[in-house]
């Protein structure tokens, strides 16, 4: 009783304190200084075709496995958005940035999913170099293409375009690295612009030893690359015509690639190689009014793989090698037209139209070029705080272990809302 | 040699005025009156469009990267665009804080300031309402911040700033003076809005907005809340529904047929109007729509 009494006193006197002393006026104060924070929340209903179970096995041959549902991968789950049947907590994304000092701002978007919370992006920006330069540091989405800078909450559709997915998995080119941009000065948009990244994609990059000798003694390690070994540019031009903008860019990445898939239940296999990635991109958008536009978004990327690949036999583990070269290429055409304010309406093609793969040995890979995916949209929105969506899909780009395509059917009725500081876009 | 630098720096000092990246037209208009031939101003946002939502093309980029100063609004009317260009722009001069950066809406005092901010009440602006421009004594304060901003940047050409300034205020105040005289009629009514972009103008002649056609800042229309607004209209009669040149006029006709009460277009900025291409016929339009 005594505690208790104790307990509301102290409490009643902090009250009272904080009665007393408005936050403006303690001593040592720095609420002032507390920087931008919103957090944004993503969250699905999805109804497929196809079972959570089967989903996960289905591939797109020649190009990528395991692109949607969950799979594991070094002893860490990873799970594609809207990954499973019924409902989703996709992501909860705490963003937080402010300047530093005169010369630096800092971002940084941590990403709260089921599996864990990533650091999605970490990133100081300078804002004195002038001249046009810009300069960044630490982990951040590259700026390559037009998609890849965006997250996910900006996009127009609730899943990546199939090329992107495919080539770059669900994060895209997000690493770590530095990042320098020139503006030129020209009456136009013309901007340039180099990242030197660690290079750790898990689709296409990677730099680290394949120990290839822990499954067969007689097996030689997969050396590694020095990181880092990843180095990408680009060209971005804009002009308007009236109210009409056009943005163009071409893109380019060379780096080593390392893929460690030896731990995979079926066919383990490993590549170790040189790859580069082109892209080209372009964006129209017109606009009606001050709510009311139409946007055309194109992209269009094509890789070069050229290296080796291991295959393990399960039995023995021991590696089996073959000269292999991989030239691929996919693009992503959308249309968006916002009505208003509240609604937008969309329609996305996907394809891989081009999957060239030579081996030096064994039979040849299976490799389809006729892969597509076709998505609709309509979203409302409340305000520019919250937005409900909901998408078809049909994608024809997905195949069993047997070599038979999947065509898969999804609907996805998804809710993006956030709160706390206003998100300004760019274009 | 020496002739050959001279003729290398000629051309420099041809164009060595200063370019001013400006957020909206009618403080591009401001600033030329005051800067004349000495400044040459980039505005970023069209004045027929919604102030709160410009598409942050990627050619503003290019226009604030080589833009020797910025002068802005505030009030966090460009909070939904204005940020990420600073950001790509990445010019020093055009950060936050540098001495080459105006934020007009700190040297007026802003009405309507909400006692709680929360954006279950819409789209609230927590700094006030950042519509200031549209009050003519208002044009004379940030023409006077303008003046000084420019003196401070560039102090060789003080007198002429001066000057110009001089002669904007004595324009300006026999304008007030007019414009005064036309609205004084007006005084008292009772006025529909779309969205309360007209509080400063309202507050200088007099008007009262008895309602807004949006039910909270920045939330379309609704039906529940336009029964409720032709509610009020036939208790109250309001003389006329000042509207935007933005927003769709669909739920102000379907009022207007309803009530009767006519509907009159309101320009908010330069370039709203075909008839509106400067600050003067920007408020001669303004003071003369109300008949």
């Amino acid at each position: 009783m005594k505690k208790i009494l104790l307990a509301t006193a102290l409490c009643a006197t902090l009250i009272h304190a904080a009665d007393v002393l408005p936050v403006e006026k303690r001593t040592f104060d720095q609420s002032k200084y507390i920087p931008d924070i919103s957090l944004v929340m993503d969250a699905s209903y999805v109804s497929r075709s196809v079972s959570d179970d089967e989903v996960v096995h289905l591939e797109v041959p020649g190009v990528a496995h395991g692109l949607i549902g969950s799979h594991e991968h070094g002893g860490e789950t990873h799970a594609t958005y809207n990954a499973d049947n019924g409902f989703n907590l996709n992501y909860a994304e705490l963003v937080l940035s402010s300047s530093v000092d005169p010369f630096f701002t800092m971002d940084g978007v941590f990403h709260f999913s089921p599996n864990g919370v990533h650091v999605e992006e970490l990133f100081f920006t300078s804002t004195a170099l002038g001249n046009g330069l810009r300069a960044k540091g630490g982990k951040f989405n590259s700026n390559f293409g037009y998609l890849n800078e965006q997250h996910h909450h900006a996009w127009d559709f609730a899943d990546m375009p199939l090329v992107y997915e495919a080539f770059l998995g669900m994060h895209g080119l997000n690493e770590v690295g530095a990042q320098i941009q020139w503006t030129a000065p020209t009456p136009f948009y013309l901007m340039a612009g180099v990242e030197v990244l660690q290079g750790e994609n898990e689709q296409m990059f990677g730099n680290n030893t394949i120990h290839l000798s822990e499954l067969n003694a007689s097996n030689a390690d997969v050396t590694y690359e020095k990181a880092p070994s990843m180095f990408v540019g680009y060209v971005k031009t804009s002009f308007d015509i009236e109210d009409t903008t056009v943005l163009a860019g071409l893109s380019y990445i060379q780096g080593s690639s390392r893929i460690d898939h030896t731990e995979d239940e079926e066919e383990p296999h490993a590549f170790s190689g040189d790859s580069k990635l082109y892209g080209a991109d372009l964006v129209i958008k017109h606009a009606f009014d001050s709510y009311s536009s139409l946007k055309w978004q194109n992209e269009l990327l094509y890789r070069d793989m050229d290296g080796i690949q291991y295959g393990i036999n399960t039995a023995t583990g021991f590696a089996g090698s073959i000269d292999i070269t991989k030239k691929q290429a996919g693009l992503y055409s959308q249309l968006i037209y916002a009505i208003d304010r509240n609604y937008k309406v969309g329609v996305r093609y996907d394809s891989i139209f081009k999957n060239d793969i030579e081996k030096s040995a064994g039979e040849a890979a299976f490799a389809p070029h006729d892969l597509d995916k076709y998505s609709v949209m309509a979203e409302y929105s409340t305000s520019e705080f919250a937005r409900f969506r909901l998408q078809y899909d049909r994608n024809n780009a997905m195949f069993n272990e047997e070599g038979n395509r999947q065509s898969i059917d999804t609907i996805i009725l998804q809710a993006n809302i956030s709160i706390g500081a206003h998100g300004a876009h760019s274009f | 040699m020496r002739h050959f630098f001279l003729l290398l720096i000629l051309p420099l000092t041809l164009l060595a005025h200063m370019s001013i990246a400006v957020s909206y037209p009618y403080i591009g208009a401001i600033t030329k009156s005051i800067g004349g031939e000495h400044i040459d101003t980039v505005v970023l946002a069209k004045g027929n469009w919604d102030p709160h939502f410009v598409i942050p093309r990627p050619s503003l980029i290019a226009k604030m990267r080589s833009a020797d100063a910025l002068i802005m609004n505030g009030a966090q009317l460009e909070i939904g665009w204005l940020p990420p260009l600073i950001n790509r722009a990445a010019n020093p001069k055009t950060q936050p804080n540098a001495k080459s950066f105006l934020n007009l809406s700190q040297h007026i005092e802003l009405i309507h300031k909400p006692k709680d901010v929360d954006r279950s009440g819409g789209d609230v602006h927590p700094d006030g309402n950042p519509h200031f421009h549209l009050a003519p004594e208002n044009i004379l304060i940030l023409a006077k911040t303008i003046e000084e901003f420019l003196i401070s940047l560039d102090v060789e050409h003080k007198e002429v700033y001066e000057k110009n300034y001089a002669a904007f205020h004595i324009e300006w105040s026999k304008n007030i003076e007019l414009w005064k005289n036309k609205m004084a009629k007006h005084e008292g009514q009772k006025v529909i809005q779309f969205h309360d972009n007209l509080a400063y103008f309202n507050n200088a002649y007099g008007l009262k907005t008895i309602g807004t056609i949006e039910p909270l800042p920045g939330i379309p229309p609704s039906s529940k809340h336009t029964i409720e607004l032709i509610k009020l209209i036939n208790e109250q009669k309001p003389s006329c529904i000042l509207h935007d040149v933005y927003h769709s006029t669909k739920t102000a006709e379907f009022i207007s047929e309803k009530t009767g009460v006519k509907i009159i277009l309101m320009p908010h900025d330069i370039g709203s109007l075909e008839s509106t291409q400067d600050l003067k016929s920007l408020f001669d339009y303004l003071t003369g729509a109300l008949q």
